[in-house]
């Protein structure tokens, strides 16, 4: 009975570990792109965040206007790059 | 249960035992594959990313050994359980740790009160997080195929330690006896049941974060993705460890009966500096998902987690440190040396050859800003963390130094902790009404006036009721803690007050909907806050200590005795036995300020298998204190009763904030509410702008 139950697990998982898969998994490296794509959302979500703070009254005009403007000239800048990098995509 | 399953007693030994070890080296075979295999198939993927389909299916059948390598576990893991409930003597660990008259929950209980079925029951939950990790690859196939062979690494380790030095289905040597040794009397209590396995889960748990880092730094991972990835690994993994930690304190407190709930022991330590850095570490990655800083701090951050929940299992089995909680001690700790070393060598490797890939996007700006608050406080947990660290382990050093061994006591521990604790209260309160970036002094005077009315204003009223901070140490800090935390309750409530108002504003609902919809909005954020909250009633349970009150005497049928409002007379005491245990116990009548409150029944019990006495605490719990009785045992002289007595202010205040910590993070789990539902207008008519989902954080 040990020997059945032994040789039961030992098939299952061996057939479920090399049983010849069809299709695997693409192992792709994110691109840069991609990388600023994510900064991009991340940089638009400090920025609805800082909004809605400034909406709830927790900054004076001042702070929220200076803080805008340096998250949307880093997002600028991250748009510029996205730009000349699909340009690049797409010209290849 | 033990009837529904058999009984070993006519001898079927052995059967059940050959299949457990069986399965435990087919699982040793299926990890070394994961780990071998799967590195060779990342190498092939790397050296050449544009070959071919081999690499990938050699990853593919790599990944899948890992997740049989949990069913294979698994099966050990039922092995053994299915010894206990059978009382299978004919396993030494079964012999050593269960006996029939076991009640069946405690015999459950057993995969985890000894050496090797814990470190059993540590393998099968790295399978079992393993598993999760694995079969939810589409993530991101790359990393987690990093992931999940760094995991396999971990994996080996702790399935060759119970193939080698602590096999759990070794048999018994010679005649198998009738009955087996018993529990360990300690364990016999409702809590060990599930206070083990949580803290397990948190100490196993920062093994997938662990992977995850090291993995992205192996591959030079742009972005920070995998903090994404990891977040919800991370919070759960932090939720099991602070509420196994909370139980461990409420089973020291119900079952010791020496009063007190934390006594700064080596294994609760070890179970403390894990849970330090995790927070640490925590709150340190926002700024590196917001503002892409700290990248490094955060690398280290979990590498040093990691290898402290390593140092922390160490501890606790090698027998370096003695210990109450300490019921596994053996010789495996140069295994334990060996991996730390090899595991720290890695990751000093890894972070030298690819430190470039973390360099901060940005650098502090201010030094009054949310970023410098997290920098605080991560730098406030670390020196806690360094302080319970040092205690723990100057005894070792002393032996090593001196020759004999010097053990730190809690008056080393409380006199640097309290302030530390104190100071990481007050960040609590400033950190969120900070802003990123910097904050203007304006700013500052707007958000801070009313948390620091409502500090001055509590600290006042606790004066003029009665507190006098000037009287000693321990008033001052209890004072200090209460003042902080109505701050930190008022800052955390404008908060939640302020965003709702803008809800309510654009909805047009009531300020309870509008909370709700809020904390729906943004759960990760609004959970944080109410973490912040159960930290906070954490603390006020925890300063109520310097108000303790104890008593203790003979008390013989009839007796009194008399402790704060309390008055307990003692109405009968006897003696009982049932299969397990004998038991002597007292009855007290219990009268607050003259009128009768309730009966207690201090205990203590004799362990028949074990031969171990062992405390049952009476205790009488409400919010404002609790009335804590032990019996101590009888004078062997008058042969009366020994009864001490303990008023333990604000005690309950600690589960209670537990609790709270334990919905936030559950709550701070929840995904956000939909874009399409928070974008959709409550009241047409209303002319601002729809609020997009994901604000506030």
């Amino acid at each position: 009975m040990t020997i059945l139950a032994c040789a039961a697990l030992l098939i299952g998982i061996f057939l479920y570990v090399f049983y010849p898969q069809s299709k695997t998994e693409e192992q792709t490296q994110k691109t840069r792109l991609e990388f600023l794509r994510e900064r991009k959302d991340a940089i638009y979500e400090n920025l609805r965040d800082l909004n809605f703070e400034y909406r709830a009254g927790k900054y004076p005009e001042e702070d929220y206007l200076a803080q805008r403007a340096g998250m949307e000239n880093e997002a600028a800048q991250i748009l510029a790059e996205i730009e000349f990098l699909e340009a690049g995509t797409h010209a290849a | 249960m033990a009837r529904w399953l058999g009984d070993n007693r006519q001898g079927r030994t052995g059967a059940m035992a050959a299949f457990g070890s069986f399965a435990i080296l087919l699982g040793l075979v299926l990890c070394a594959y994961n780990f071998l295999v799967g590195a060779i198939a990342l190498r092939q993927i790397a050296v050449h990313p544009q070959a071919s389909f081999g690499p990938e299916r050699l990853a593919e059948s790599a990944r899948r050994a890992g997740i049989g390598s949990f069913i294979a576990l698994s099966a050990a893991a039922f092995a053994l359980i299915y010894c206990a409930f059978t009382n299978d003597f004919s396993v030494s660990y079964i012999l050593h740790h269960s006996n029939r008259a076991l009640p069946w929950p405690y015999k459950f209980a057993a995969l985890w009160s000894g050496q090797e079925g814990s470190l059993l029951l540590w393998a099968w939950l790295l399978a079992a997080y393993g598993f999760v990790l694995r079969v939810r690859h589409k993530v991101d196939v790359k990393l987690t195929a990093y992931a999940s062979t760094i995991l396999a690494a971990v994996q080996v380790f702790f399935t060759l330690l119970i193939v080698f030095p602590a096999p759990p289905f070794a048999l018994t040597q010679g005649a198998v006896p009738a009955d087996g040794f018993g529990l360990n009397p300690l364990l016999q209590y409702p809590e060990m049941v599930i206070h083990p396995p949580m803290l397990y889960l948190g100490y196993v748990g920062f093994s997938v974060p662990f992977a995850f880092a090291l993995g992205a730094l192996m591959m030079r991972y742009p972005g920070e993705k995998w903090i994404h990835i990891t977040r919800r690994w991370t919070m759960v993994t932090w939720l099991f460890l602070t509420c196994g930690i909370f139980l461990g304190m409420h089973w020291a407190y119900a079952v010791l009966g020496w009063g007190g709930y934390w006594g700064w022991d080596p294994v609760e330590n070890a179970s403390l500096m894990p849970w330090l850095t995790g927070t640490a570490f925590l709150h340190s990655v926002m700024m590196q998902e917001k503002r892409g800083m700290m990248k490094s701090w955060n690398v280290w951050l979990i590498f040093t987690t990691f290898m402290l929940s390593i140092l922390g299992t160490l501890l606790t089995r090698s027998g370096l440190v003695s210990s109450v909680h300490a019921f596994a001690e053996s010789s495996i700790g140069t295994w334990f040396w060996v991996f730390l070393l090899i595991v720290l060598s890695v990751c000093l490797f890894t972070y030298i050859l690819q430190r470039d890939h973390l360099q901060s996007e940005h650098k502090l700006e201010s030094l009054i800003s949310r970023e410098s608050s997290f920098l605080f406080n991560n730098l406030v947990l670390l020196a806690a963390c360094f302080t319970v660290l040092w205690g723990t382990l100057f005894p070792i050093i002393s032996e090593y130094v001196e020759g004999s061994k010097v053990t730190v006591g809690p008056p080393f521990y409380n006199r640097v902790a309290v302030p530390i604790g104190i100071f990481l209260l007050f960040l609590t309160g400033i950190g969120p009404i900070l802003a990123w970036r910097s904050t203007s002094f304006k700013s500052v005077q707007r958000n801070f006036l009313w948390p620091c009315i409502a500090g001055v204003v509590a600290a006042l009223v606790l004066m003029a009721a009665g507190m006098r901070p000037w009287q000693d140490m321990g008033t001052l800090y209890s004072l200090m803690t209460f003042s902080l935390a109505a701050l930190v309750v008022t800052a955390v409530g404008s908060e939640f007050w302020r965003g709702a108002r803008v809800i309510q504003r654009h909805t047009g609902k009531n300020m309870l909907f509008s909370l709700v919809q809020l904390t729906r909005r943004n759960t990760r954020r609004y959970g944080g806050h109410l973490v912040h909250i159960g930290v906070v009633i954490v603390f006020v349970g925890l300063a109520g200590s310097a108000f303790n009150q104890s008593n203790e005497q003979e008390m013989g049928f009839h007796d009194s005795m008399t402790i704060g409002q309390y008055r307990l007379v003692c109405q009968s005491y006897t003696q009982d036995s049932n299969a397990n245990y004998d038991s002597e116990y007292e009855l007290l009548n219990v009268y607050k300020n003259g009128k009768f409150l309730a009966q207690m029944a201090p205990e203590r019990r004799f362990y028949h298998a074990s031969q171990q006495t062992e405390t049952m605490v009476a205790n009488h719990s409400t919010l404002e204190r609790d009335l804590y009785v032990v019996y101590e045992g009888r004078n062997q002289d008058t042969n009366q009763p020994i009864i001490k007595v303990i008023l333990n202010p604000l005690v309950a205040w600690i589960w209670i904030g537990v609790a709270v910590m334990a919905f936030g993070t559950l709550l701070a789990l929840v995904p956000n509410m939909s874009a399409e539902q928070a974008a959709r207008p409550r009241k047409p008519a209303e002319e601002e702008v729809p609020l997009p989902a994901g604000v506030g954080d």
